[in-house]
């Protein structure tokens, strides 16, 4: 199911929404859903439909592969593990593209013997603090969010939030740093610092930097 | 009273031509680009030439100077035709027309500052016209020049409240150096824009909003050249051109016809397309050059501005830092002729009356129009002419949040002051409360958010801000809170006061605007118990003193408290959480409004959302309790 719209690269910064997800967290009635696939979308709106206050729904515009199968269950504050094994390293939190991004690095990083967790949060409001401190206990307290919006206010900071008074956890963000331009969407993911090479590099960054602190 | 002397048959092929060469590279730079609007930019082919090269004044080499005409695409999506324009203008190369949209070009899918000739950034519609306003009276009743201001906009475009804002504005403020265009073309993107082709409606409904309306065919260049002239021959009112226009215009098969919003022509199409244009260019190498405009505007001045006097406060006075606002700006508007001010019904509140009483001349009165207020503001302020100031309370600032985002977008240096935030405002209730504006605010890019907590400090940010480049928000109360600094202390972005410690501090409190009260009187409390902490005022929340608090809290044992009053979500504690969550052994607990307020005295319900000095006492006990 292809999804639109409210983000086309070239159509550059007037139409890109860098600041609602801070806008609808400080909302105190807000649902806010973040789904990153077709099936999951369906879902957030059969929920919505259901679930009183103000709900939110971000959609991208790209088209993005279907990961769940369409009789996936799916709850308000229910976040999923998209990507697992018995050897990750760090936990990475991303959503809508920049899930599949987590995802397609999470398939990079393999060939180096390096393994994470990808978590999809499905709401980003309320956030599933618990399911995403479990796996960052597995894996070392190490997270890293990455989000297609700015530092503030959204997906990093909601999840710095959840795990401000966990001992032992690492958090790493990436988010969009500057007003953007115009640029095919791929390029933009690059530049702006969100897509999985930077992902990766985040990664091992933090990787190594564990390595150096013992 | 002048006479209009038609144009020669000469003069209008030549504009018809040009309008036909836009078309042809219109058509070029999106199938380069493979996405854009073609048929938006091709409805507005005549009146793009007309505009640009019959009627408007301006250098094409200094697209910014300060005496040209101004113009704003208000319907950006149309930027294709834009660039073409300044293109045959010779500002841009006619063959960097088809790097559109490319990541390594200027001209991007919608028209930004990053260009010489944007003073605005639009693609969000209904924002052009307000700040086309703000130009015009800043030309009006500011520079007192004969520049004039035109601005293009959308048929579907009028459906936002915001362009009717601005229509009232313009007539109520007699803007007769502006001249707005509607490119009524009948099809908006989904489907026919709601009026379609009634030009009596478009007609009556400017007219009743007191502006001067002529509807003309959009294609007949004649008409066009005779409808500009006469409206620059009317006093006292601004003038609408309503102009009957196809979506498409000019291309076979496509005009006037439905699914065509944002579509490039199929490749296999656009050769003949443009064939057919081609066809009916009679002069393609003929130049038209732009009338110059008259040399009648100073260049801006950029010196600093400072406060004429130090605050005139004693450590211990008690002043409301909404007051302290207005105290400041009107000093600010003694130091400086280009300080304005601007408010939306709320001046006796905001205390923004202490400069419209000094200088009426150079307040303007939004009334209760938030959005439009905030797009007037940005147009006085661009190319620098002013330095703009505008307020009321902070809560009502969220209705023109996509406003600021586009002014984020389009480099703006207003300065906006919100007051009246919080719960602190009491017996209103939560209509009237801003608890969610520090989200807001540190979301935009360019953005400095000063939070100052009392008189002295409010006067220094109000200085700073006239000086500090983006957007400028400073956060007020409505309560009146104690002067805690000496008149002669220095103010800086970035630089939190430490405003009590000792070398027995046990915890940092972060806390700010009444907040910052509420924990120094706990730590007046817990002294007297023996119990010492330290208590930070960040001043400006973004961007934030990171060091200090840092430094502050390895020296309180790894404890800090937030407290504010804000929701939770976006505002102080969360950016402190950013600042120090990559540090190991830091514990932060975060005080908030923890759920919808309601009305009640603001010590009440101080008290009752949990971010009073009680509920600081508590948080500071429990941080030994674990």
């Amino acid at each position: 199911m292809n999804v639109t719209v409210s983000f086309l690269g070239e159509d550059g910064p007037s139409l890109m929404s860098l600041e609602d997800m801070a806008m609808f967290r400080a909302i105190p009635t807000a649902t806010i859903f973040y789904p990153s696939d077709g099936v999951s979308i369906e879902k957030a709106v059969e929920l919505a439909a259901s679930t009183k206050g103000v709900c939110y729904i971000r959609t991208s515009r790209p088209e993005n592969s279907v990961i769940y199968s369409s009789n996936e269950d799916f709850h308000v504050g229910q976040a999923k593990v998209v990507y697992q094994s018995t050897e990750d390293k760090v936990t990475v939190v991303g959503a809508g593209i920049t899930l599949h991004e987590a995802m397609a690095a999470a398939d990079m990083l393999k060939k180096e013997r390096i393994f994470i967790r990808v978590i999809d949060p499905f709401t980003i409001k309320p956030l599933d603090s618990k399911t995403i401190i479990e796996n960052a206990r597995q894996t070392r307290g190490r997270i890293l969010t990455v989000e297609d919006h700015y530092y503030e206010g959204g997906l990093g900071e909601a999840v710095c939030s959840a795990v401000v008074n966990e001992q032992g956890f690492t958090l790493q963000r990436l988010a969009v740093a500057h007003v953007p331009r115009s640029g095919k969407p791929n390029e933009l993911l690059k530049i702006y610092g969100i897509d999985r090479e930077a992902i990766c590099q985040a990664v091992r960054k933090m990787l190594s930097g564990s390595a150096n602190a013992k | 009273m002048a006479s209009y002397h038609k144009p020669d048959e000469k003069t209008l092929q030549g504009l018809k031509d040009i309008a036909n060469k836009l078309r042809i590279n219109s058509i070029k730079a999106t199938c380069a680009s493979n996405s854009g609007h073609p048929s938006t930019c091709c409805s507005a082919a005549e009146l793009m030439s007309v505009l640009f090269f019959n009627t408007m004044r301006y250098k094409a080499t200094d697209p910014r100077n300060q005496s040209n005409d101004r113009f704003v695409l208000s319907k950006g999506h149309a930027a294709p035709i834009l660039y073409a324009a300044w293109a045959e203008a010779g500002f841009v190369k006619e063959t960097d027309l088809v790097n559109l949209r490319k990541l390594d070009s200027d001209l991007e899918g919608h028209p930004t500052p990053k260009l010489e000739f944007v003073d605005v950034a639009t693609g969000s519609l209904g924002q052009g016209l307000g700040a086309a306003c703000g130009m015009a009276y800043t030309g009006k009743h500011f520079d007192k020049a004969s520049y004039r201001v035109y601005c293009l906009m959308g048929d579907g475009e009028c459906s936002e409240g915001a362009v009717w804002e601005a229509m009232a504005f313009g007539a109520y403020y007699h803007l007769d150096n502006l001249v707005a265009i509607i490119d009524a073309n009948r099809l908006g993107q989904s489907e026919a824009a709601p009026l379609k082709h009634d030009m009596e409606v478009y007609r009556k409904r400017c007219e009743a909003f007191g502006w001067n309306v002529y509807v003309v065919d959009g294609h007949d260049v004649e008409e066009l050249c005779k409808a500009m002239w006469q409206a620059q021959q009317v006093k006292g009112k601004p003038t609408m051109i309503v102009a009957k226009t196809f979506k498409g215009k000019g291309l076979k098969g496509i005009e006037d016809q439905d699914n065509w919003h944002g579509k490039p022509m199929p490749k296999d199409r656009a050769v003949e397309l443009i064939k057919d244009l081609e066809s009916l260019i009679q002069n393609p190498n003929k130049k038209f050059s732009p009338e110059l405009p008259n040399e009648d505007v100073a260049a801006a001045d950029l010196s600093a501005i400072s406060l004429p006097s130090l605050p005139n406060y004693k450590i211990g006075d008690k002043v409301a830092t909404r007051k302290a606002y207005g105290v400041a700006l009107h000093k600010l508007g003694e130091s400086s002729q280009r300080v304005i001010a601007l408010d939306a019904d709320m001046k006796n509140s905001t205390f923004s009356e202490l400069f419209y009483k000094a200088y009426p001349e150079r307040f303007i009165e939004c009334f209760i129009a938030e959005q439009n207020m905030v797009s007037v503001a940005i147009g006085c302020a661009t190319r620098d002419r002013t330095v703009a100031f505008a307020s009321t309370f902070a809560a009502f600032l969220s209705r023109a949040y996509d406003h600021i985002r586009m002014a984020a977008v389009s480099e703006s240096n207003i300065n906006l002051a919100g007051s009246h935030c919080g719960v602190s405002i009491g017996e209103d209730g939560p209509s009237q409360m801003a608890l969610e504006d520090i989200a807001m605010f540190r979301a935009i890019p360019t953005c400095t958010l000063f939070y100052p907590s009392d008189g002295v400090s409010t006067e220094r940010s109000v200085e700073l801000a006239a000086n500090t480049k983006g957007i400028c928000f400073i956060r007020l109360t409505r309560p009146e809170t104690k002067v805690i600094y000496d008149p002669k202390e220095k103010f800086e972005v970035g630089v939190a006061k430490v405003v009590r410690q000792s070398d027995s501090d046990k915890v940092t409190v972060i806390g700010a605007g009444v907040t910052l009260h509420e924990a120094l009187a706990a730590a007046d409390q817990l002294a007297s118990e023996g119990v010492h902490i330290r208590v930070i005022d960040p001043f400006t929340i973004k961007p934030l003193d990171a060091s200090t608090i840092l430094s502050s809290a390895r020296a309180t044992g790894g404890r800090i408290i937030t407290v504010e009053d804000h929701y939770k979500e976006g505002g102080l504690g969360e950016a402190v959480l950013s600042a120090v969550g990559e540090e190991p052994g830091i514990i932060v607990t975060r005080l908030a409004v923890n759920s919808m307020p309601r009305s009640g005295k603001p010590q009440e319900l101080l008290d009752l959302y949990g971010i009073s000095a009680k509920h600081i006492v508590s948080a500071v006990r429990q941080t030994f309790a674990n």
